[in-house]
């Protein structure tokens, strides 16, 4: 009896050291980008440059969140992904440094910070996908402006990720006010509300409920919309005319990262035109941001979309101010 | 304190720590135990607390003035409070009838009801509210085809109390299970012989008697429902805001740790008050029933005819189990889940291809710290119930404090308490099992505690008395007296190992991953074949386990006991 208990602790306090035992020296990465494209795109940047690299997916509140928490002594030595607006609140925590890459030059304003501190190295913009099953039910085309979604046959028809929890959703206002106007913008999102079935917290949420007929029209960036027709489900995908916001996901280095050499090999590789055409290769239905890039097959060109002139910084700078606004004017409503 | 109860006090811990003196070795016991969750529980609580105090560099309440003022942040105080309610009375009484049933009755398709009643508690993440959503949304199976409802509101108040019941009855099935049946039927059989009816009986002899496991389960439920934040990210939505999500959103959506910190403490108090309750309402009953005098009942407190009513609920409840879950397989060998259901596996192909490092590493994890925490939360029951020294209390206390506390805030608890050096933790398997397993003894202790409840105490004192210490009583009396108990401690952390997220999301790396991340990173991506998949795996591995925890403890504790093992 007595052994058996003695066996059992020594395997348990076996697995315990296995567990603290150091891996090799290579890249440690925090991706915002999901599981399989990371996997792919980091794959192609290791087969391109010989630098190793492990990642770890962390959607981008609990990347910001371990982080910070992290600050003392960092993991990892960049984040991956999640759009500029992120890596703005990255920068003013002072949880990042610069880096200017010699290939940046190549970029367009938009998606590089002024001072270096994140690149951004692909786009993607805001767009509506309707299920068509569930429109012709209701019967009611998909919806081409934003103004469209205030009909009734929308009633309680749209999800849309909630901007006090979704980086997509904040977005969506943000880019709201920039088009109408601040009070313009908070009367039609108040207007919009009975439209609206659930504010998801997610920001990947409504393409789901899309997808499976829960919501007629789902609101989000394009991506989980390519990625779901192409699995089989009945959606299109429709932009507003008035003009969509877009995001534009970037690499920042963090402060005090153990291995910041490799790092900046990582932002100057997937700004080039092959790091770019890996956007393509590993079929991620990312929008590229290099001019000369080669945009996947099946995605609308980029300049067809009606995207507006989308400030990250100026958004970042005014989240907690618009965000509680929108709690207080828009949610309290409801009630 | 009056001084003649500090005096009083102050005799009865000498008194303790003489008892102490006389047996060295539960003293290391304690004292270890005690460092460990101070170190593991206390530490990290400790970190977050003083970042909630000190947003800025120096101490202040502006946090909590701003959340207490705000509206928004009351509504999500009440929405939780009052959802805890609801979801506890309506876990228990599922948890209860289930477990009455299965102990009371003699009815068919036993072992059917048996797997329906636990299966639930291993609800994957993300896909468990999709499974609901695909049953009971506006196109739902249930709702839409079945019952022919044009639009059936899930979002809000009503999807969220039917998740929460749901997810949660298992937890009171399993607690109430072994009290019912370590129980006996004798006293029922005594109170009817004496000319009670059997509605009479039921009230005035089992019901009294399950009052420590019913306020046991109540207590476990209420808590992880308040701190649960897995159902209502997805089912609450922004129109029913309840604090554990609020919390989560202020950590990682508005970037506010210190706010996310400060809410946590909020929410803790009305766990804190429940315990204390539930504490004041139990510790003044005496419940023994297990005396080691030979018991053998007839099972017949319920009627025949009341056996078919029970017969009848439990079964719909378990046919909704079952739908639940088939509609996870459907998903997982479907093209696409929800509109194109031809068979494919090319979901499994994926999820080996891309997971199978996943996989390896959460069995690892889950494996080294259920059992650790499940003969830790017996020790600490055995502890707490039968023993005497100073602090006995504080431990118990301690040792449910983590359950109560949001995932979202233990994980990043344990960031900061374990990124630096001599405590460097982050990054290793130490911190994630760590985690699971501190996080998830109170179902055990609570469990345990129930169980001795009912243990009449000679049976110990007369181990004691012939010679043998308390370790050796443990391990021979207590333990296999205990094993029901035992077996719900272990199947709970084993579970909670595989299917928790909130906590490990924050302390997985790229050397330890764990199948939950990938499951959101799918679902994420919008890959909900994957991510059903990955669920279904999960579940068969759970499934097995649980087999395998039950074999094992078959073999350790060869008692009468194992023929009552569900």
């Amino acid at each position: 009896m007595k052994t058996r208990w003695m066996v059992c602790a020594l395997v348990a306090l076996g697995v315990l050291l296995a567990g603290t035992a150091q891996a090799q020296e290579s890249l440690v990465v925090y991706s915002s980008v999901d599981e399989e494209n990371a996997k792919n795109l980091l794959d192609a940047f290791t087969k391109a440059t010989g630098v190793k690299v492990r990642f770890t997916f962390l959607s981008s509140g609990p990347a910001v969140a371990r982080i910070e928490a992290e600050k003392n002594n960092p993991q990892a030595d960049v984040w991956f992904g999640a759009p500029s607006e992120n890596h703005v609140a990255l920068k003013e925590k002072g949880l990042s440094q610069v880096y200017v890459s010699p290939n940046a030059k190549e970029l367009a304003a938009k998606f590089k910070d002024p001072e270096g501190y994140w690149t951004s190295f692909y786009m993607n913009p805001l767009g509506f996908a309707s299920n068509l099953t569930t429109l012709k039910q209701k019967n009611v085309e998909p919806p081409t402006s934003w103004a469209d979604l205030l009909k009734p046959e929308f009633r309680a028809q749209v999800q849309t990720p909630s901007p006090q929890t979704s980086g997509t959703g904040y977005n969506m206002v943000a880019a709201l006010v920039t088009i109408m106007g601040e009070d313009k913008a908070f009367d039609y999102l108040k207007k919009v509300h009975p439209s609206i079935q659930t504010y998801t917290q997610s920001g990947t949420a409504p393409s789901k409920a899309a997808a499976i007929g829960q919501a007629g029209v789902a609101i989000q960036f394009t991506p989980a919309f390519l990625q779901l027709m192409a699995e089989g489900y009945p959606l299109k995908v429709t932009f507003p005319k008035e003009g969509v916001g877009f995001e534009a996901p970037a690499i920042s280095i963090l402060k005090g990262a153990p291995r910041a050499e490799l790092a900046k090999k990582l932002i100057d590789w997937f700004i080039t035109i092959p790091g770019q055409n890996a956007l393509t290769d590993a079929k991620t239905y990312f929008f590229p941001v290099h001019p000369k890039a080669t945009l996947m097959a099946g995605l609308p060109a980029f300049d067809q979309i009606p995207t507006i002139n989308y400030d990250a910084i100026w958004a970042g700078k005014e989240k907690k101010r618009l965000v509680d606004r929108w709690i207080n004017e828009v949610l309290r409503t409801a009630k | 304190m009056s001084p003649q109860s500090l005096a009083r006090w102050g005799s009865r811990t000498r008194h303790d720590l003489r008892l102490l003196r006389n047996e060295p070795l539960l003293g290391v016991g304690v004292a270890a135990i005690f460092a460990l969750l101070l170190l593991f529980i206390a530490y990290p609580l400790v970190r977050v607390f003083l970042v909630s105090f000190f947003p800025d560099g120096v101490p202040t309440f502006r946090l909590y003035r701003e959340f207490l003022g705000s509206w928004f942040i009351q509504q999500a105080f009440l929405n939780s409070v009052v959802m805890g309610i609801l979801t506890a009375l309506g876990g228990c009484l599922v948890g209860f009838l289930f477990a009455f049933t299965l102990t009371r009755t003699d009815i068919p398709c036993k072992s059917f009801l048996t797997v329906a009643a636990i299966l639930p508690v291993i609800s994957p993440p993300f896909v468990s509210a999709l499974s609901i959503i695909l049953l009971f949304g506006n196109n739902g199976l249930i709702t839409h085809q079945i019952l022919g409802f044009q639009e059936f509101a899930i979002y809000g108040m009503r999807g969220l109390l039917l998740a929460q019941v749901f997810t949660f009855f298992p937890v009171a099935y399993l607690t109430l299970r072994g009290v019912l049946e370590s129980l006996g039927g004798t006293l029922e059989d005594a109170a009817m012989n004496l000319g009670a009816t059997r509605w009479r009986a039921f009230t005035r002899v089992t019901l009294p008697l399950c009052l420590p496991g019913i306020a046991s389960a109540l207590l476990v439920l209420f808590i992880e429902s308040i701190a649960d934040f897995g159902n209502p990210l997805i089912l609450g939505g922004s129109g029913f805001p309840v604090l554990s999500v609020q919390v989560y959103l202020q950590v990682t959506g508005m970037f506010d740790l210190a706010g996310g910190a400060a809410l946590a403490v909020i929410l803790l108090v009305p766990s804190v008050l429940a315990f204390l309750a539930q504490r004041y309402w139990v510790a003044r009953k005496q419940y023994v029933t297990v005396t080691g005098k030979p018991t053998r009942a007839v099972l017949k407190v319920v009627s025949p005819a009341m056996q078919w009513v029970l017969f009848g609920t439990c079964m719909a409840v378990a046919l909704f189990v079952l739908l639940f879950y088939a509609t996870i397989l459907v998903g997982a060998f479907s093209r696409a889940w929800g509109v194109d259901h031809s068979i494919t596996l090319r979901n499994f192909r994926y999820v080996f291809g891309v997971g199978a490092q996943a996989i390896t590493d959460t069995l690892i994890i889950a494996v080294t710290s259920s059992p650790l925490a499940g003969l830790l939360g017996m020790a600490i029951a055995f502890l707490v119930m039968r023993r005497r020294f100073p602090g006995r209390r504080t431990l118990e206390f301690v040792s449910i404090l983590n359950f109560a506390v949001p995932g979202t805030v233990i994980g990043i608890g344990y960031i900061l308490a374990f990124n630096q050096k001599p405590l460097l933790l982050t990054g290793t398997a130490t911190i994630l099992i760590a985690n699971f397993l501190f996080r998830y003894i109170p179902v055990g202790i609570q469990s345990g505690m129930a169980g001795l409840r009912q243990i009449d105490p000679a049976i110990e004192e007369a181990a004691t008395n012939l010679g043998a210490s308390t370790q050796t009583t443990f391990r021979r009396i207590t333990l296999p007296l205990l094993v029901p108990a035992f077996f719900s401690g272990l199947v709970f952390s084993f579970v909670r190992a595989m299917t928790a997220i909130s906590a490990a999301i924050f302390l997985v790396s790229a050397d330890w991953n764990l199948m939950t991340v990938q499951i959101l990173s799918q679902t994420e991506a919008g890959r909900l074949g994957a991510a059903a998949a990955f669920s279904v795996l999960l579940i068969l591995i759970v499934l097995v386990a649980i087999g395998l925890i039950r074999l094992v403890l078959g073999q350790l504790f060869d008692y009468r006991y194992q023929a009552t093992f569900g």
